[in-house]
This record gives structure tokens, C-alpha cells and sequence, in this order.
């Protein structure tokens, strides 16, 4: 069957729907598909549960802000040398949602693997036992004996999100969807889930993305829907053809200082997708992407 | 008279020295100082030196003016990226990767890291962003720490929460991988090392300007003192030329 290609309302009102297990891509500033995450904020789409890449940045705090995010898996929330996440920050320090199921980098691929390949858990290596984390996470975190030697170990559960978002570089006609430079363990991630909408910047024909493999792709089969949306991923980086736009990101952060400043970024998000891309499309690198 | 040099090349030198010829290190988020600090090393000491940045993957990245973000696309072009994945795959195996540089809102005596909370994690004063891959730390031959702020809330009794382990605390406790743990400690201020019988920090050098009284005035807890406490070697000529060919942007040169 053919991909299916929508808009990026119609993408978030078909496959999302209110407290779902989400899981969202992109690592640090780059790669985020912020077009599907802002069409959430739009919408007032609540995750149950939100599942990141080992380190989010805007697409985590842009949604726990807007008070969209029951739980979160996340390694990390933050912005790196532009500072902490002010949202993620401001809901642990004073007791709001959401609930954090704490986790590292090594659980969380793991955890997704399993997801992926029907592994109903997976025995962690050894490290995290040294750490507090399996004790404020007995959700994700459980002792289990190794059958071949006795030994009691950590385990992690396997994590499977209803759906995934993430952003690629390009598709082709069948929806077989090419990434940018890095792919973080969004495939992990998208492999794992039910279903699965990806955010591109652009189509390209069959041919043309057969003469640049193999690069990391997932095949159109896959893909539950693509969602065309040049320049979709700003500001964060879309790697290859913009970076993160780290002026637009420090005046999120500062506007986010506090709840009042957040809802006034917020409402600054344009009624639509298009509106928004339309506005941002003369920022730096955007307009190449176009 | 300004000496010609800032802390960000000081301890960007100081780390060089630490890597050494054949070595392959990982770094994570804010790749700045070790990502300099290994190219410093690969230029002069340790050609043969590898060197993976965080989510990127890419290893030896050589790039012309260094991003500031370690999944940031200038990273590359890099012979080689390692799918994400695949690094922590390595990670776990624990006898693949030689030095983990790591940090954290607080590092305690035994060189524990917490990147996730100050106070209780249910209810903490300070949320850290979290710990990514800090846990592998016991997995990692040895670890280096830094950090920008020498003070009594970053260099801490016992860290609030392990998210990075350092050195068991009992004489005698087993630990999992069979590595030595954290070796090197750098921040502005002075390089700590590690007395492998309490397994404690303790002061190694002072960084020129700075004496042992300043280092224990900023430092939450009972640094080790030995009997002479040397300067910081400052940086050389070759280490500042090498250094100001793979600084930051942004960043003021040396």
C-alpha cells in the first residue's frame, strides 16, 4: 500500500489521540519534528506518556509546558550550553506533571530494542545497579535471575510507543524515508512503535534516494504517514540543510522562565502549521530547505 | 600581566595531557572542552588517539569551526559515526573504551556524578537535565571529571543522587567491570587525582595563581592534601598553537 501523505493537523488528528504512549525523535537540538510537536501544543493533545531520543530538548519542554505530558521517559531534558529546561525543570521542582520514570542512555536503546523485536524485557548490563536510578524507577526497573548462571541482574522493560514521531531528511513516493547525518536511536524508536508518522523536508523520487545508498532509512512499509513540511524541524538543526537556530531557542528559554512567559510564547505559534513555516521560512538555512 | 591563556585552555591542556597515544574516549553533551582537549591531544602527544562525541557518534571529527552541540551536523563530515546504539553497545561490554569524560551538578569525594537532582529526587531543589550515559562509567577504563564551577554546591559530601558512579566508598567491595574508576578531576581552580588506598579525591596541582588554601575554601568536603601540592605545568607554546587551531566558535581565543 502506498505511504499515506498529510498535512500536519490531519497526521496528529489520525494517529494521535488523547493519552497515548508517544514516542518523539531527535537528539539534543537537532532533528526534532517540531512541526507534529507544535501541531499537539495547537491541538491540546495530551501524551500519557512521553518517550524521547537519550536527550531532548524543545520537542519534551515545549509539550510539558503546555501541561500535554502525564509521564516521561527521558534520559535527559535540556539545552545543553544554552542552559537547563525551563518547563521540565519548573514541573520537578514544584511537584507538577509530569511524573518522570527516571532512566539512562544504555536502558532507554535497550528498552527500545525489546520493543522492537517482540523481546518481552531486556537484562541491563551492569552499572546501572550502581546508580539510584532502578530504585526511584520500579516501574521500568525489576530484578530477574540470569537463567544460565544464577546471578541476579537488573532488567529493563521493553518499551513500545503507540506511536512515534520523528523527523527524516526526504522521502520518496512510497513513503520510504531517508534520515539526515545522524540517526540518534530514532530508529530504534520508530521501529518499535505501532505506528509511525514522519516529518521530511522534502520528496525526491525513487531513483534519486537509490543512487544516495545505503544510508539509514526505514522502508515505506513502515511508515504510517509522512508529513511533508520543509524547514518542519525549526529551530532545531535538520541536519545537512539547517542548523538550530540558537537565537530562537535562547528566546524560548527566556520566555519560558515562567508559566505566563511560556503561555506568551505559546499563543506566538501562529494558528497553523503553514502560517508557522511560512513565518520562519527567511530564518537562516530555512530557506534552503524549501 | 595576563598570562596569556584562559581556564577553558588550561583545562582543555590539562585533559590533553591525560589522553594518551592509542586511546579512545567518549564525551557526551557539551562536547566543547574534551572534544579541544582531545584534538590538542591528537596534534601533538597522541596521533593515534580516537575520539567518539555523544549522540553524534562521529569519531575523530576534524571539523573547521567546532559546534557547540554534540549531535550538531558540522561534526561532520567524520570517516566514521556510530549509530547511537551501537555505542552503547560498547559501553556495556566494558573492554572497548579507554576514558569517559564526564561531569556533574555535583561530584562528591569518591568521584560519584549526579546530573539529576539536588535534594530529594521526589521533590528536588534543583533539576538537573538528567544523567544520558553516565551509568557506563564504571564500564569505561578510567573516567576524566570536569566541570566550570569549583564550589561548595558542585563539590559536595555525598551527592544527593548517583547518577555516574564513582569509586566504592567500602575497602574491598566488588564491583562489576574490573576498571579504575575516575583518575583525573580538572576544573579553573586545580587537577585532582584519586589516593588509590581510601580511593578519596585529593588535590594533585593548583593552577598558576591559585593556592592548595583557595582550592579547599570551595571544595564541600575534606580534599586530600599531600605534603607539596605542585603547580599546574601552564600550557606551552606547541599546546596554545595546537589549541587555537580547534577552538570553539564563540568561544575567546588564547
Amino acid at each position: 500500500m502506498p505511504a499515506r501523505f498529510l498535512s500536519p493537523r490531519e497526521a496528529i488528528a489520525e494517529f494521535v489521540s488523547p493519552g497515548l504512549t508517544l514516542g518523539i525523535g531527535g537528539m539534543h537540538m537537532t532533528a526534532a519534528p517540531m512541526s507534529l510537536v507544535r501541531e499537539l501544543v495547537r491541538g491540546g493533545v495530551r501524551a500519557g506518556r512521553l518517550i524521547t531520543s537519550p536527550s531532548a530538548s524543545m520537542q519534551a519542554d515545549l509539550l510539558i509546558g503546555a501541561g500535554l505530558v502525564d509521564e516521561i521517559i527521558s534520559p535527559y531534558v535540556g539545552f545543553e550550553h544554552l542552559g537547563l529546561a525551563p518547563c521540565f525543570r519548573r514541573a520537578a521542582e514544584t511537584g507538577g506533571r509530569p511524573r518522570i520514570l527516571e532512566c539512562d542512555e544504555g536502558s532507554l536503546s535497550h528498552a527500545l530494542y525489546a520493543g522492537a523485536g517482540g523481546i518481552p524485557f531486556m537484562p541491563c548490563p551492569p552499572g546501572i545497579d550502581l546508580t539510584d536510578i532502578p530504585r526511584v524507577n520500579p516501574e521500568m526497573f525489576r530484578r530477574t535471575g540470569d537463567p544460565f548462571t544464577g546471578e541476579e541482574r537488573w532488567a529493563v522493560c521493553a518499551l513500545r510507543p503507540d506511536v512515534a514521531l520523528i523527523a527524516c531528511r526526504e522521502t520518496d513516493p512510497l513513503g520510504t524515508v531517508a534520515f539526515g547525518r545522524f540517526p540518534f536511536t530514532d530508529r530504534h524508536l520508530a521501529l518499535a512503535a505501532k505506528s509511525l508518522v514522519v516529518q521530511v523536508e522534502r520528496m525526491v523520487t525513487t531513483a534519486e534516494m537509490s543512487a544516495r545508498s545505503p544510508g539509514e532509512t526505514l522502508p515505506g512499509f513502515l511508515v504510517s504517514a509522512v508529513v511533508v513540511a520543509p524547514g518542519g524541524c525549526y529551530p532545531t538543526a535538520s541536519p545537512g540543510l539547517y542548523h538550530a537556530d540558537e537565537d530562537e531557542i535562547r528566546a524560548y528559554l527566556k520566555a519560558a522562565k515562567d508559566p505566563e512567559g511560556f503561555a506568551g510564547y505559546a499563543a506566538g505559534l501562529d494558528a497553523t502549521e503553514d502560517a508557522y513555516l511560512e513565518r520562519v521560512a527567511e530564518r537562516p538555512g530555512v530557506k534552503d530547505a524549501r | 600581566m595576563t598570562p596569556g591563556y584562559d581556564s577553558f585552555a588550561l583545562m582543555a591542556v590539562v585533559m590533553a595531557r591525560a589522553f594518551r597515544d592509542g586511546e579512545v574516549v567518549v564525551m557526551g553533551a557539551q562536547p566543547a572542552l574534551p572534544l579541544a582537549a582531545c584534538r590538542v591531544a591528537r596534534a601533538l602527544h597522541a596521533p593515534n588517539l580516537w575520539y567518539i562525541v555523544g549522540g553524534s557518534g562521529t569519531v575523530n571529527p576534524d571539523p573547521a569551526v567546532a559546534p557547540d552541540s554534540s549531535c550538531d551536523a558540522r561534526l561532520a563530515p567524520a570517516a566514521c559515526a556510530l549509530p547511537l546504539t551501537d555505542i552503547v553497545l560498547l559501553e556495556g561490554r566494558g573492554d572497548t573504551l579507554d576514558v569517559f569524560c564526564a561531569g556533574g551538578l555535583q561530584i562528591d569525594a569518591y568521584g560519584n556524578c549526579n546530573l539529576i537532582c539536588v535534594g530529594e529526587w521526589s521533590r528536588p531543589t534543583l533539576r538537573g537535565p538528567g544523567t544520558v550515559g553516565l551509568p557506563f562509567l564504571p564500564a569505561v577504563r578510567r573516567s576524566v571529571i570536569y566541570t566550570m564551577a569549583h564550589t561548595r554546591r558542585t563539590f559536595v559530601k555525598r551527592v544527593d543522587f548517583i547518577s555516574g558512579p564513582g569509586h566504592p566508598a567500602a575497602h574491598g567491595e566488588e564491583r562489576p567491570y574490573r576498571q579504575q574508576g575516575p583518575s583525573l578531576v580538572v576544573t579553573p581552580m586545580a587537577t585532582m587525582d584519586f589516593d588509590p588506598e581510601t580511593r578519596r579525591m585529593r588535590l594533585a596541582s593548583v593552577h598558576p595563581g591559585v593556592t592548595a588554601t583557595d582550592v579547599l575554601k570551595v571544595t564541600g568536603f575534606a580534599l586530600g592534601m599531600p605534603a607539596a601540592v605542585p603547580e599546574t605545568p601552564p600550557p606551552t607554546d606547541a599546546e596554545l598553537a595546537a589549541l587555537r587551531r580547534v577552538r570553539p566558535r564563540g568561544a575567546a581565543g588564547p
